[in-house]
């Protein structure tokens, strides 16, 4: 088979290219450990105000974990439980989120942590804040009537 | 009867391969901006925290 040389030239670019985006995907996922938000972590979205760590909505200081805080969030409709909270600067923390009764959504406007918050399921995000300022949260996904008004906030202080 | 026209060779030239400049520069015109559009995210994605 005759193959032009420009074709053999822009083949091989785009097979290295596709396998240099694979890789960063591959290094990603089993080097870094990223997966999911919502990775088969569950909780009876009828118990959760009773329900560990939902039950204490907030920002709690962990020992003994990769992370040193664990930032709990409860959403319903139309709003976050706490409504705001602050966080120290430079602190890793683990969000874990769920909510109460339809799907909601949880974005943290200008940050990675964007998740998704199925009833049922926990989404958890660790992450390291090392920006100060304050951040909006925002639920992405339509809920009801109220779901432009529902939000909360991250003070991220120094 | 003469043929004048019998022993001329008319040479018609024939391009054994079609020029492919044009289609080389836009695929890489392409290439380059998926390229840069990719990087752009990333690059975006690895600043958030």
């Amino acid at each position: 088979m005759h193959i032009h040389k420009f074709e053999k030239i822009w083949l091989i670019f785009g097979v290295t290219t596709l396998i240099i985006f694979l890789t960063v995907i591959g290094v990603s996922a089993f080097y870094l450990g990223n997966q999911p938000p919502s990775c088969l972590a569950t909780v009876n979205p009828e118990n959760v105000d009773t329900t560990a760590p939902f039950n204490e909505p907030g920002l709690k200081k962990v020992e003994g974990k990769e992370w040193d805080y664990e930032l709990v969030f409860v959403a319903s409709a139309f709003s976050y439980n706490p409504g705001k909270v602050e966080v120290p600067l430079g602190a890793k923390v683990k969000v874990i989120a769920t909510t109460k009764d339809v799907i909601h959504g949880f974005e943290v406007a200008g940050t990675n942590i964007n998740m998704m918050l199925e009833p049922g399921f926990i989404s958890e995000y660790v992450t390291t804040f090392d920006k100060a300022g304050e951040f909006l949260i925002v639920c992405n996904e339509y809920c009801g009537v109220g779901h432009h008004t529902m939000t909360s906030k991250i003070e991220v202080i120094e | 009867m003469a043929q004048p026209e019998i022993g001329k060779k008319t040479h018609t030239k024939v391009e054994d391969q079609p020029s492919l400049k044009g289609t080389l520069a836009s695929v890489f015109l392409l290439g380059f901006f998926l390229i840069v559009t990719w990087l752009g995210v990333f690059f975006l994605f690895v600043d958030r925290f």
